[in-house]
């Protein structure tokens, strides 16, 4: 620790504090990784998600010794983009410290790859989206870091793009300071296997985050998102369309710490050919987080008889005057929009993918903020 | 039992110096096994079925994965496995807390039944009281007796449907079931006979109803419909502190079964009961489920809808006070086309209480035309209040519709202070507001009931807030 001289007894008290405090939550999570084992059948938060399958796979190509490759760019960031390297000790320790939704075991792997990426420190209202763009080889394992300043106004679109066969896991964590305004886009693409693990940090600015994913095999995404104070505004969309035998595995939680913030979700999916889909959410209301409101919602739409969703939206609230509400519904195609759009002379393959298109507008219009 | 995981309650939570004529000892062992069968003289076939139900349950691990926390405070050689209440403990009335009393003036219990229920000796004389009823259930062949006289005068149609439902090996605790099983009720309706009374297993003669690892066997033959009702607002004293329950329901073509479940156990017993329900064609069963007492409950009533147009419902209240975690729920597995389901829980969280809903509805490959309904609501009413609610959903193919929505909300302050500006106290202002949110669910429970549960609830209410 190294004391300046203009800092007073009480301040460095407090950084004495926050250091120990800092120490203790980084051996807490090294101990967490040590006890992580490879997500199993008894994994809760793997549940539907076939982790025999797919974790282990995942897990044994990141043990292997084949090398991490792929290519990492980024546009319109000027100042704001900085390369991420292996000797990056603070961004290592951010990442030590993310939160996964049953995935410890594959982040502690990710740890030992550290070293790809981007970090985006936004100080200043940028007038185009940044634009992040990894394309990955056989194996990649990127990191994303975005900080986006108080009072900043910022769009950050992410773009993973894989070949045949390639695999990725990949990590974002999103700091958002107070007043600040973020809206997060991230699209995938082209994946034999796909796993994101976010995590967003709302400390009192508003966010928007959307993801989809489109041509991949498996894909499964955990977000986390915390939220600090009252101001806070977070909100997280999804919208994707799945075909062929393609699985979407979804884990989102809303970890309310503070009482008086809001917080909302609505994750849609279109469903034809054998494609899987599985959502499951939780809103976490902590004791004493009063006059929370907190929203969760997942719609889907089964266009085929071979289709299958998995959905589990849950809730834990343990504080009071909290409005919380969660829906789920699955579906086939309304007969009647159809039946209306085929008398108007569309024809009907035409007309089913726009109704499509139509119930995933929705998430794109509301992200949007129209 | 003197060291629970949960937070004492002390009402209910009182002892009487037991007697018991048959008693087999703490933990269960293949000897448990051989006295519970040498008393209860049954036959082989059964001893060796109980057996091999022991070796699964020893083998089969803890649900730890999905299930709270609280479950494994189970000590399974804590519990004693067979008590038979042969000899009739002797206790008096004035033995009895004040508590108790209290409650029981209040929910306007009979006399008769008060002395049953704090388990004073119990003179409860149900032979004379449904004589008339018991003739007539038989003139229309309808079989009503405890599952042991089931099993033993009745194996032609007991046994094929045994464990059919829920096999030994479905979880640990089905194993624990079939294992040690004593009581519960074995009830046959036969082809189109429609019951217009409720069976109530209080007035069955012989009654081991209350027991520990109750078994429930409930036929109802083709186009046959009932009414059986068990347990009962009241809180209960209990010396056994495991109550692992198995009900299995079989609704044949076009019957109609509807099983309502109240329960108040004292907070130091653990409510771990498996139910479960098969629908066959045109078939409709229905779980109507009120939890309101014991320290830890996890009950998960399910129907399988395995016959086209089946029907499956739960209406669910679950009332969790300090102490108390309530996990209840709801499984439906839509296992035909055009099958339909409905759910509807609600629960309450008083003080440090903690509900919570935890449901899976699942719609088999291939099955059109299937619906589901569920709804839960949850009502806080102290700051300090916990519930939970964690639904899976699985659907496959696009010719069903499913759909979940649940909500959390407080009891209005406006709506209190206008009702306490009126003149009523916060306490009656509280409890009319958490009868508002019930009221629904409460018509679908029968009379007596449902007059029992306003009461009680107004008591919860009077406790902790007024």
């Amino acid at each position: 620790m190294d004391f300046s001289q203009n800092m007073s007894m009480e301040e460095a008290f407090a950084l004495a504090e926050a250091e120990a405090k800092l120490n203790a939550a980084l051996q807490e999570s090294r101990e967490r990784f040590e006890q992580a084992v490879i997500p199993n059948r008894l994994n809760e938060d793997w549940r539907f998600g076939r982790p025999h399958k797919y974790a282990t796979a995942l897990a044994e190509l990141l043990q292997s010794s084949i090398a991490t490759q792929g290519e990492a760019t980024v546009q319109h960031a000027g100042e704001a983009a900085v390369r991420i390297t292996a000797e990056d000790e603070d961004l290592r320790q951010t990442e030590l410290l993310m939160p996964t939704i049953g995935s410890d075991a594959l982040l502690g792997m990710h740890l030992k790859r550290f070293g790809h990426g981007y970090a985006l420190y936004i100080e200043e209202s940028t007038p185009e989206p940044i634009v992040i763009t990894y394309r990955g080889g056989e194996l990649y394992t990127p990191s994303t870091f975005i900080m986006v300043a108080p009072g900043v106004k910022a769009h950050v679109i992410e773009h993973h793009i894989g070949i045949p066969g390639s695999c990725m896991l990949s990590t974002r964590n999103i700091q958002v300071a107070e007043g600040a305004e973020l809206k997060v886009e991230l699209t995938s693409k082209g994946w034999e296997r796909y796993l994101c693990i976010t995590n967003i940090q709302n400390m009192g600015g508003k966010v928007s985050h959307l993801t989809s994913h489109e041509d991949s095999s498996w894909v499964r995404e955990e977000t986390v998102a915390e939220i600090y104070t009252a101001e806070a505004d977070t909100r997280l969309f999804s919208a994707n369309s799945l075909g062929g035998s393609a699985v979407l595995d979804q884990h989102t939680k809303q970890i309310h710490h503070v009482g008086g913030a809001t917080s909302d979700l609505l994750y849609k999916n279109v469903l034809d050919g054998k494609a899987t889909a599985t959502f499951a959410g939780n809103i976490y209301v902590a004791p004493g987080a009063h006059n929370t409101d907190a929203y969760q919602s997942n719609r889907n739409m089964l266009l085929s008889e071979d289709a299958t969703v998995n959905s589990l939206p849950g809730l834990e609230i343990l504080a009071d005057k909290v409005r919380c509400s969660h829906g789920s519904a699955s579906a086939p195609m309304d007969e009647e929009q159809l039946f209306y759009l085929c008398s108007r002379g569309i024809p009907p393959y035409e007309a089913q993918k726009l109704v499509a298109q139509g119930f995933l507008e929705d998430v794109l219009s509301r992200f949007k903020g129209e | 039992m003197d060291e629970t995981p949960f937070q004492m309650d002390t009402r209910g939570a009182f002892s009487f110096p037991e007697n018991h004529k048959f008693d087999a000892g703490f933990g269960l062992t293949e000897e448990t096994i051989d006295y519970i069968c040498d008393v209860k003289g049954e036959p082989d076939w059964l001893r060796q079925f109980r057996k091999d139900a022991l070796r699964k349950f020893n083998e089969m691990p803890m649900p730890t994965h999905w299930a709270p926390a609280e479950i494994s405070g189970v000590d399974f050689d804590a519990f004693r496995y067979y008590l038979s209440h042969g000899a009739k403990p002797s206790r008096s009335w004035d033995e009895v807390p004040d508590d108790m009393k209290r409650t029981f003036e209040r929910l306007g219990v009979p006399e008769q039944e008060r002395a049953f229920l704090a388990g004073v000796d119990a003179q409860y004389d149900s032979e004379t009281a449904y004589a008339n009823m018991r003739e007539e259930l038989s003139k229309k062949g309808v079989i009503f007796v405890n599952s042991t006289e089931g099993l033993k005068e009745y194996e032609h149609i007991f046994r094929p449907w045994f464990g059919k439902v829920i096999p030994v090996g479905d979880n640990k605790f089905s194993a624990l079931n079939h294992a040690a099983f004593s009581g519960g009720s074995f009830i046959y309706v036969p082809k189109g006979v429609k019951l217009a009374q409720p069976l109530q297993a209080y007035f069955r003669i012989n009654s081991e109803s209350m027991g520990q690892f109750e078994r429930t066997l409930i036929i109802a033959d083709e186009g046959a419909e009932l009414m059986y009702m068990e347990g009962c607002t009241a809180p209960q004293y209990d010396s056994a502190t495991l109550h692992s329950g198995v009900v299995e329901l079989v609704a044949l073509k076009g019957a109609k079964i509807q099983y309502v479940t109240v329960q108040n156990w004292a907070t130091n017993v653990y409510n771990l009961v498996i139910q479960r329900g098969l629908a066959m064609e045109d078939a409709e069963i229905r779980w109507i489920d009120c939890n309101l007492g014991s320290g830890l409950t996890m009950k998960y009533p399910a129907v399988v809808l395995q016959g086209r147009r089946a029907r499956g419902e739960v209406v669910s209240i679950s009332l969790a006070h300090s102490g108390q975690l309530q996990d209840t729920g709801a499984r439906m597995i839509h296992a035909a086309p055009e099958t339909t389901s409905n759910i509807v829980a609600k629960s309450i969280s008083i003080g440090e209480g903690r509900a919570s809903y935890r449901g899976e509805v699942k719609v088999l490959k291939g099955m059109k035309g299937c619906k589901n309904n569920t709804e839960c609501d949850a009502l806080l009413i102290n700051a300090s209040s916990r519930t939970d609610t964690y639904p899976a959903i699985t659907v496959n193919g696009n010719a069903s519709a499913v759909q979940h929505e649940a909500s959390v909300s407080q009891v209005d302050e406006e709506m209190l202070f206008y009702m306490q500006q009126r003149g009523l106290t916060r306490a009656q202002a509280m409890s009319l507001a958490v009868n508002g949110f019930i009221n629904d669910l409460v018509k679908e429970f029968p009379m007596e009931y449902s007059v029992e549960l306003r009461r009680l609830i107004d008591l919860e209410m009077e406790d902790s807030i007024g």
